[in-house]
């Protein structure tokens, strides 16, 4: 099987809002796929409908070779679905949360032991596995839900925003899962509103906006779409705000900030650095330090979608439960 | 895989659904306690008065405990999982939607078995009433614990927060206790209310027990009554999957 998904022309509308506008694209089996995207603009929507979690409005989809509507079932045997939000019974122990998903998955018995304690010892959750998940911490939980997700070995996983609130160690940890899991030959399926994230994992990232695929290539090819920009990294003392009046300097196109410093997108640098350093005497400013950077996946996102990154880090409202997604 | 594996294998899961509900929502003390007060204060209070001899006190409040029991916890079960999002863990997995909402409805039915012996028993035993036959009571038992239990999954799955389903469920609940011949026998309610009570489920539960408590051979009225409630249970289960993957849509 060449490709693990395949999406065409898939449509989701909640009422009147358009929440996912005519979707194609391929997963090859064995990928890292990213959907990228700042919130609500379809992302966990698509994942929904493609994990038959919620109906298409139209357009037709296939995982692991099984229609998503008329071979639902099929289809979700070969899938592993790790949401953003823990979906574990908060009444249950650790232990019996697993055995469960082993049992809803068809595991045999003799194995559903077997592979519980194998998946608390990976996560490091063996110590815990009597105690009731309700009395866990959010990055003891996501690691149990990808236990979870694991139980049956599936081909095809499906990870909504896998790191999202998760302290630094417990999101490395799941980075390094991600990579060995596809290492193992897994699919991997992951939405994320985390540019590096998708960067440091994705072999191909969709950018998706307004319910619609706006880039699709590999990290590189994207960043590429915006070499023809150079960017100066500048910090002035005393940090004041002065993005409008950068952006009003020749051969700068655009300008954002990045904690207390400031990036310039610039035709050419040459040119420009002669000129930040007059603006900074000027306005009697101290240059504290000024860098040229290669385009990042950020910067690439930012030119694609016409979206200041910083709406990315914004993080993301509770999820609606019912009916309608979230991203 | 085989059709007839199919079917296995969809039991098997419903069952296994039925044991984690079982574990995590019904087989609590506050659940028997409320299963059983609400429907013994609501039969006292119209019983004492109305001088009803004990068999129809024994069928009618062990099928009201039944009622109570099963629907107060089944229809909140699902719309509490909507709300937490362990809900999604069961739609994402290999199972129809029948199959998840029967696993539901199993540990509902497990429940009210084990309601209705713990009432009936007792009950029985301090009225002097004799049972006639035993294993008609216990089937009759069975398919009134599936059908209510089914009923309440439909609320649960109608409902999209708590107060609703419980709103829900009294409104669905009240009227068929007083129209469904639990307290005044059918045959001396107006043919009008009469017509009413054979659309409710309970009337054939508070029939199906009554009867098989007084005769110990399997009578016509008795195959109907049970026919009609596994009917229901298919009926309401099914109308149950449509509205929730409606609303899920």
């Amino acid at each position: 099987m060449d490709n693990a998904i395949e999406v065409s022309n898939l449509t989701k509308y909640y009422g009147k809002l358009l929440a996912v506008d005519h979707v194609s694209f391929e997963v090859k089996s064995g990928e890292v796929f990213g959907f990228l995207g700042p919130n609500g603009a379809g992302k966990t929507t698509t994942l929904r409908m493609l994990t038959g979690l919620t109906k298409p409005t139209s357009g037709a989809a296939a995982v692991a070779g099984f229609d998503i509507l008329r071979e639902s079932t099929t289809a979700k045997e070969h899938i592993g679905l790790v949401p953003e939000v823990s979906n574990l019974y908060d009444e249950m122990s650790a232990w019996d949360n697993l055995i469960f998903a082993a049992q809803l998955y068809g595991v045999p018995k003799k194995e559903r032991e077997k592979r519980t304690k194998e998946s608390l010892e990976l996560f490091g959750l063996y110590e815990r596995r009597r105690d009731h998940v309700g009395n866990f911490s959010k990055g003891m939980k996501r690691r149990l839900t990808i236990a979870a997700a694991l139980i049956h070995k599936p081909a095809i996983f499906f990870l909504d925003e896998p790191t999202t609130g998760l302290d630094v160690q417990s999101s490395r940890m799941i980075r390094n899962l991600i990579k060995e899991l596809n290492e193992g030959g897994a699919t991997i399926f992951l939405t994320t509103h985390y540019i590096e994230e998708a960067d440091q994992l994705c072999q191909r990232v969709a950018i998706i906006n307004q319910g619609k695929i706006v880039a699709l290539d590999n990290p590189e090819k994207l960043k590429a779409t915006v070499e023809e920009h150079r960017i100066i990294e500048v910090s002035f003392s005393p940090a004041q705000e002065f993005t409008s009046q950068l952006k009003e300097l020749r051969f700068v196109s655009h300008v954002s900030r990045v904690g207390d410093k400031l990036r310039l997108y610039v035709e050419d640098v040459s040119e420009v650095v002669p000129i930040i350093i007059d603006f900074a005497r000027k306005k009697r400013l101290k240059v504290v330090s000024i860098n040229t950077l290669k385009p990042s996946l950020e910067d690439a996102f930012a030119k694609i979608t016409g979206l200041s990154p910083e709406v990315m880090a914004t993080e993301k409202e509770p999820v609606k439960k019912e009916g309608g997604g979230s991203g | 895989m085989a059709a007839s594996n199919k079917w296995v294998d969809s039991f098997v899961k419903a069952f296994y659904i039925a044991k984690k509900d079982a574990k995590v929502y019904y087989f609590k003390a506050p659940n028997f306690t409320y299963g059983l007060l609400m429907p013994i204060s609501l039969f006292l209070a119209f019983s004492i008065a109305g001088q009803m001899n004990s068999s129809l006190i024994v069928s009618g409040l062990t099928s009201l405990v039944i009622l109570f029991g099963t629907t107060s916890i089944e229809a909140v079960a699902i719309v509490l999982e909507k709300q937490t999002g362990t809900f999604e863990r069961l739609l994402a997995a290999p199972v129809s939607f029948f199959t998840l909402l029967f696993g539901k409805a199993v540990a509902g039915f497990f429940f009210g078995l084990v309601l209705a012996t713990v009432i009936l028993i007792p009950l029985s035993i301090v009225s002097g009433t004799v049972v006639a036959n035993p294993m008609l009571v216990f089937i009759a038992i069975a398919f009134s614990s599936l059908t209510f239990s089914a009923l309440g999954v439909l609320v649960s799955a109608y409902a999209k927060w708590v107060p609703e389903a419980q709103m829900l469920s009294n409104f669905l609940r009240f009227p068929m206790a007083f129209l469904a011949g639990t307290f005044v026998p059918l045959e001396l309610m107006p043919s009008q209310l009469s017509v009413v009570a054979r659309f409710l489920p309970l009337t054939y539960s508070v029939e199906a027990l009554r009867t098989s408590m007084n005769d110990s051979a399997v009578t016509f009225t008795y195959l109907l009554d049970i026919l009609a409630l596994a009917l229901f249970s298919f009926v309401l289960l099914v109308i149950a999957a449509k509205v929730l993957q409606k609303r899920l849509e």
